[in-house]
């Protein structure tokens, strides 16, 4: 009693304090908007609190407080910058004080009023605002008067609800409350006063603001702390709560028992944090749980409420309510017994909250010790035990925590040796699905599904649609039962009847909760089902009929078509539908419709929910019109917002992840988003979308995928104010403004990714690429050239086309992004397209085939600029790298032909100079992009064993060479150790990718793509992939057998780095010449027919020419390609070559060859070439050529070729003209090649295949 | 979790708002992204009519009652159709204390008892009494059950 009055004292320096806090109100009121202040204020100036003349106040602090409201007006729009969330530093609280008082001192100078608080008060002049000073006095004043009856009632009506307003209680007014809790006797007060008292233990003091919500207070710990006088700060009162509450909440005194409940329930909010206070509560707790557990439950739980019940057992069940409430409030402590005993009692409590928080308690403990729970439950669970009453208790929450603790518990591995007690708690929860609440019923079907929390794996969820499709609900045979008259007359039916009928049911209610409740459920049902099929299991026969005792004819269709289960499912899907509902696809189907009109709902929540229930429940097979056409309606409403939009994508993320099958399903589904919503959807999901879906779509898929995303870009240019085509999805609706930017956002990041990811999708790199740096194909002209592009790699040429129109006709963002993804185009494919997209890159420097291109597409009326395309200035540097390398590439031919023909050994001074340019080249080049730096040969596939032989030779690994950060990563030296073991080349190579992305950090709108690459490491231009994608290498049977002995000999060494080759080992000069000869690309001339160890791909016309390396001559000077052709014709100089291959002379104008034989070429003609051999044969002659699509299925390997043409060509005096060749036990398959235009003249095979 | 109860006036302004869980920078937030929710889609809708709403895994439900709209934001075990029970103990026991549908004035008036009743309802972020004449008798400092 002496602290108490110790604290009183001292509170009453707390009036300054309040001042501060009265501004600090109306500041922050006036960020909630004016009139929210005004009717809360008005709330606060509802009456004005008379305060009683009797009180011991001096005159003195009346005068405060009188001057503290008008005080406090002033400074209000001073301090509107103070915010919630600020941080009040006692500096802060000190200037504010100190403002105050100043404010103080001018409103006294200047009495006029010119903010919207004196406005009110001139409106309504018999009300002022009570000022936090003034309650709080008011309560000190009341407190010592509390028995008056006055004093009360002021209490009960003005003081304590306007102190509600407030959001925090000055830990000062403590003693007052405490005071009033030991002499008060009004229950009213009293109740207040246990509120408040809550109020304060629960504050955690550190911003001011405690979750009670309401006007903002002051930090009243901080100012106390700044204030000389010492205030009253909540750590010196916490202690006084807390002793006077446990000495109520432990009294036992039955006139006090509802204020020990109250007391207990107060002491509960003490943060958790502080252990000697819930050690305090532990104790409290049991000791009442302890009592309560000692006299055995007399009475039956009945209905509760009963007046003149057993006023013991009232009681002791009070406190038993209570003391659970309390300690479900409580951390939970599982290693104590104590808490499931008690909890356990507390089901058969015959108070439902009681049982609500010991099912709750019980259900979090069986989540970590199922065995010991289900002990513990042991008779309770069965039939009419206290857990099968909670099926029929009036708690709605209770059942619910039923029912998750029955599904834990009868799915627990540790109680496997217990059968009969799971399937006692599984019967529990199958009743739970007949339940009248809805929220119980889907509780218990997502428990039956599989979700309980957000850890569930695959499995689990397959099982649970297993569950739910093949499972029976038995009614047992309880006494509880019979009151109910209609489950008497049920007989067993398939659970997944009862689920479907309770579902349509709530798809018919009218509640907004019930519809998106049950389409979530909808949509959980999808995820399972999605699981089950993605673990294949193999009954899942959706057509099985539901009736059971016709299960066994469709347990027979299951194994009979167990291989297709899809195929068959959709089968008899579909025909059962049209006879009945029977089968679970036809109950499906019913019930899909009833989802799909629920699209009508009002409310864009219900909708989004629904529609994402649908694409949860969109089955790979079927068709998605129903589901696209729906979405682009819906997207259609301008009521949609962003957030939900991008939900909805993320669920087709989600729903990709569960189904890759679903790949271009999914893209064309986004696809709908990007053009009809582009200001809306983040172009970042939007991307990361693209990206799963191009890499899940896997090899066959990866084209479809990049023009399903790439779409976007063939899209009309929106037309301004048109609103009517929104329902067509071609179209895109970018009406206004914004959207029409977000639309250009939108087009940019397709053209980056289109950049970024064409190469992944084409499975062309130059670092893999079968075609070495200019072949044949660089004697065609430019048309040409293009259409043999075409022809080799569509999805790249295809790409490429899109990113042409694009650094065309798109914005001038747009065009620089795709002149730069047409960069990375290049940098990283192999001819011809890197020579097409450098002539192409010219002419947009120069903008000198804008003019004629430009007609042919579509412009969107931007004036394109008056010099050409006006991006001459940014695409000089990368038209710069492009020139080093095909000019370095050029200096490289010319040296290996001048060591070549003067047999001279190459000097190491020599190899220095060509690795540094190598290494020089490289820096350049990853500049613009990434490439593997262990892999990528700026100077072109034959520099690779020059490069290998100089860093052999001086023992430079790779790393030290390497100064970029992406690549110096430590591992990177493995690639180039002189035999490195295939699995090491793949670590590097994730390696790689890895630091790749995480370096690649400059494209803000790129890096959550990127941080998805860390994780996923698929934009890997990885080597290793390729075994299942691309054309293939192949060719005739003639040379299989010594094709098939040189390639076993060198697999190994080949498939690991691409680079080491099996001549290494042999003299530098000949590796070189047979490099030089052999252009080290893997063709049939080839001593090495898999340096790449790439399976598939197409052959370019094998090559014996070194000339052929003029045509990069000059490439800045623009030759046509046809002037270099007549140049080559023309030009009388000797040429030389070595043949790749063995070849037998087919006819009298051919000349057989052996491999490595040296040549002379005399002329060519389109790519013939008339050798002359330097040893003389039978006639010095041989001419070869082939158009050979080829090693289809060697070793067997899957090789795929479609959309080849070969338009316009001569072929004479050759073995073979055409040919498609295939290796025997191989799978994959040709379509789509065209020959045509050939003329053949001297051929011994016209067409082989 | 019950992550937080709103009670807003028809302008928007908020009356009384308790928060569980909820970080103060995100309060903030939540407050507008309700008000403006309500702003929407309270107009000519009936009285304790619910309305729906989600944001990832938190549930939202929302309704009009006289004068004020009532908020419910919930997530884990407290979704749509558990928030729905919570809203509509709420809606009961205010129009409890307030003898009718409230005005706003009338709110205001009862703000004190209407404050105990919310806690009464909702204790430290779970629901807790459901039943109306155990929540009035709570408030009145009496045991849940008359002996």
């Amino acid at each position: 009693m002496v602290e108490l009055c110790r604290l009183l004292l001292r509170s009453g320096s707390c009036l300054v304090a309040c001042r501060t806090g009265r501004s600090r109100f109306s500041s922050i009121l006036s960020n909630h908007g004016d009139s929210s202040w005004t009717t809360l204020m008005d709330l606060i100036s509802a009456d004005p609190t008379p305060v009683p003349a009797s009180t011991s106040s001096s005159s003195s602090s009346k005068t405060a407080a009188e001057a503290s409201p008008t005080a406090t007006q002033h400074p209000h729009h001073v301090s509107t910058k103070t915010t919630l969330g600020e941080k009040k530093s006692k500096r802060a609280a000190l200037m504010q004080i100190q403002h105050d008082t100043i404010s103080v001192a001018k409103a006294a100078l200047h009495p006029v009023r010119a903010n919207i608080i004196s406005h009110h008060k001139q409106k309504q002049k018999q009300k002022k605002p009570v000022s936090y000073s003034q309650l709080a006095r008011s309560i000190h004043e009341l407190a010592s008067t509390s028995d008056q009856k006055s004093s009360q009632r002021q209490l009960v009506h003005y003081v304590f609800p306007k102190l509600a307003v407030y959001n925090s209680v000055d830990p000062a007014l403590v003693p007052s409350l405490l005071m009033l809790g030991q002499q008060c006797e009004d229950r009213t007060v009293l109740r207040y006063v246990y509120y408040n008292l809550a109020r304060i233990l629960s504050d955690s003091g550190s911003q001011g603001l405690n979750s009670g919500g309401g006007i903002p207070t002051p930090n009243w710990d901080a100012l106390a702390d700044i204030d000389a006088g010492g205030r009253v700060t909540r750590a010196d009162v916490v202690p006084l709560i807390v002793n006077q509450l446990s000495k109520e909440a432990t009294k036992t005194d039955v006139e006090f028992h509802g204020r020990r409940l109250q007391a207990l329930k107060a002491l509960t909010y003490a943060p958790s944090s502080n252990v000697e206070i819930l050690s305090i509560l532990y104790e409290i707790v049991f000791g009442i749980l302890d009592k309560v557990s000692d006299v055995p439950q007399k009475q039956k739980k009945g209905i509760f409420g009963a007046k003149g019940g057993d006023k013991e057992f009232i009681i002791r069940s009070n406190l038993q309510y209570v003391a659970l409430s309390a300690l479900r409030r409580l951390p939970l402590d599982p290693g104590n017994p104590a808490v499931l005993h008690h909890a356990v009692q507390g089901i058969s409590s015959a108070d439902p909250v009681a049982v609500r928080h010991s099912l709750e308690i019980i259900s979090e403990l069986a989540t970590r010790d199922p065995y010991t729970v289900a002990m513990a439950l042991g008779k309770l669970v069965a039939p009419g035990g206290a857990l099968q009453d909670v099926i029929h208790l009036h708690d709605v929450l209770a059942r619910v925590s039923l029912a998750k603790l029955c599904h834990t518990i009868s799915m627990a591995r540790s109680l496997d040796e217990r059968p009969g007690t799971k399937s006692q708690f599984n019967s529990v929860l199958y009743q739970l699905l007949l339940d009248p609440s809805e929220r119980v019923c889907f509780e218990a079907i997502l428990c039956m599904l599989g979700k309980h929390d957000n850890t569930e794996g695959t499995e689990d969820r397959a099982a649970g649609w297993y569950r739910l499709t093949r499972e029976i609900l038995k009614l047992p045979d309880t006494p509880s039962n019979s009151k109910d008259k209609s489950q008497k007359t049920r007989r067993p039916q398939l659970l997944i009847e009862l689920v479907m009928r309770r579902l349509e049911s709530s798809f018919r209610s009218f509640s907004r909760p019930v519809l998106h409740a049950a389409a979530r459920v909808i949509q959980e049902m999808g995820k399972s089902r999605a699981a089950a099929h993605a673990l294949g299991l193999q009954d899942l026969d959706e057509g099985a009929y539901g009736n059971k005792y016709e299960t066994v004819d469709s347990f027979d269709s299951d194994m009979h078509d167990s291989s297709h289960p899809e195929g068959i499912r959709r089968a008899t899907g579909v025909s059962n539908a049209a006879v009945g509902k029977d089968t679970i696809a036809g109950m499906l189907a019913s019930l899909m419709e009833i989802v799909r009109t629920t699209v009508a709902c009002e409310c864009v929540y219900v909708r989004a929910m629904v529609i994402k229930g649908l694409i949860w429940m969109q089955s790979p097979h079927d068709s998605f019109d129903e589901l696209k056409s729906i979405i682009a309606s819906e997207l259609s409403d301008p009521v949609w917002p962003a957030t939900l939009l991008n939900d909805v994508l993320l669920t087709l993320h989600a729903r990709f992840k569960a189904t890759p099958d679903m790949a271009i399903t999914l893209l064309e589904l986004a696809r709908i988003f990007a053009t009809k919503v582009p200001g809306k959807i983040d172009a970042d999901v939007l991307q990361l979308l693209w990206k799963t879906c191009l890499v899940g779509a896997g090899p066959s898929g990866k084209h479809t995928a990049l023009e399903a995303v790439t779409i976007v870009l063939d899209l009309p240019p929106p037309q301004p104010g048109s609103m009517s085509g929104f329902t067509s999805v071609d179209r895109v609706s970018a009406s206004d403004p914004k959207s029409a930017i977000a639309l250009q956002r939108l087009v940019q990041a397709a053209v980056w990714f289109l950049g970024e990811n064409a190469n992944y999708a084409a499975s062309e790199y130059a670092w893999e690429s079968a075609t070495p740096p200019g072949t044949a194909l660089m004697m065609l002209d430019a048309d040409k050239m293009v259409a043999a592009a075409n022809s080799r790699n569509p999805t790249l040429a295809g790409a490429l086309t899109r990113l042409q129109r694009c650094a065309f006709s798109g914005s001038w963002e747009v065009r620089i992004i795709a002149a730069q993804a047409l960069t990375t185009v290049a940098i990283r494919s192999g001819e011809p397209f890197r020579l097409q997209i450098y002539e192409f890159l010219h002419a947009l420097a120069q903008g000198g085939v804008q003019s004629q291109l430009s007609e042919m597409y579509l412009s969107n009326g931007e004036d394109q600029g008056a010099s050409g395309t006006g991006l001459g200035v940014l695409i000089t540097p990368m038209i710069r790298i492009l020139d080093e390398m095909y000019s370095a590439q050029d200096d490289l031919i010319k040296e290996i032909r001048n060591h070549d023909n003067a047999n001279k050994e190459w000097k190491d001074e020599e190899l220095k100079r060509l690795y540094e340019t190598h290494e020089r080249l490289l820096d350049l080049v990853s500049l613009f992009c990434y490439v593997p730096r262990a892999k990528y040969l700026p100077l072109g596939p034959i520099s690779s064993k020059l490069i290998d032989i100089y860093r052999t030779k001086h023992n430079i690994s790779a790393s030290a060479g390497l100064n970029d950060p992406a690549v110096a990563t430590g591992i990177s030296d493995l690639v180039y150790e002189s035999k490195p073991a295939a699995t090491e080349s793949d670590t590097l190579d994730d390696d790689l990718v890895n630091a790749w992305a995480v370096n690649l950090g400059d494209v803000p709108a790129v890096n959550r793509v990127n941080e998805f690459l860390t994780g996923a490491g698929t934009d890997a231009p990885d080597v290793d992939e390729n075994i299942v994608s691309r054309p293939s290498v192949s060719y005739d049977d003639m040379w299989a057998k010594t094709l098939l002995e040189s390639t076993e000999l060198e697999e190994d060494d080949v498939r690991s780095s691409g680079s080491s080759s099996p001549e290494s080992i042999g003299s530098v000069e000949t590796s070189i010449s047979s490099h030089f000869g052999g252009m080290n690309y893997p063709s049939l001339f080839s001593s090495r027919p898999t340096t790449y160890s790439t399976p598939i791909r197409e052959e370019p016309p094998p090559y014996t020419s070194p000339e052929r390396h003029d045509s990069f001559e000059n490439p800045l000077a623009g030759h046509s390609f046809d002037s270099q052709d007549e140049d080559h014709m023309s030009s009388g100089n000797l040429k030389f070559g070595t043949a790749l291959y063995d070849f037998t002379a087919g006819g009298d104008d051919e000349l057989s060859l052996t491999t490595g034989e040296e040549l002379e070429i005399q002329y060519e003609v389109d790519g013939w070439f008339y050798v002359k051999k330097k040893r003389p044969g039978r006639d010095g002659k041989m001419a070869g050529l082939q158009h050979s699509i080829g090693s289809l299925g060697k070793d067997n390997s899957a090789g795929i070729v479609t959309k080849v043409v070969l338009d316009t060509a001569l072929l004479r005096e050759t073995t073979n003209g055409v040919r498609i060749e295939t290796w025997q036990g191989g799978s994959g398959y040709v379509c789509g090649v065209r020959f045509e235009n050939v003329r053949m003249e001297s051929l011994i095979n016209s067409t082989v295949m | 979790m019950i992550l937080a109860v709103l009670f807003a006036n028809s302008e928007g302004n908020i009356l009384v708002e308790r928060f569980n869980g909820v970080p103060t920078e995100e309060r903030l937030h939540w407050r507008s992204f309700l008000v403006k929710l309500g702003a929407e889609n309270l107009k000519g809708v009936k009285n304790e009519e619910l309305l729906v709403a989600s944001h990832k895994s938190v549930y939202i439900v929302y309704t009009v009652l006289g004068d004020v709209s009532v908020y419910v934001v919930g997530k884990d075990e407290y979704d749509e159709l558990a928030l729905a029970e919570v809203i509509f103990v709420i809606t009961s026991a205010v129009k409890d204390v307030c003898g009718k549908l409230p005005t706003e004035r009338l709110f205001l008036d009862k703000y004190g008892r209407i404050c105990l009743t919310l806690d009464e309802i909702i204790w430290q972020g779970y629901l807790e009494n459901t039943d109306k004449d155990r929540i009035r008798r709570l408030v009145r400092l009496k045991p849940p059950t008359e002996f």
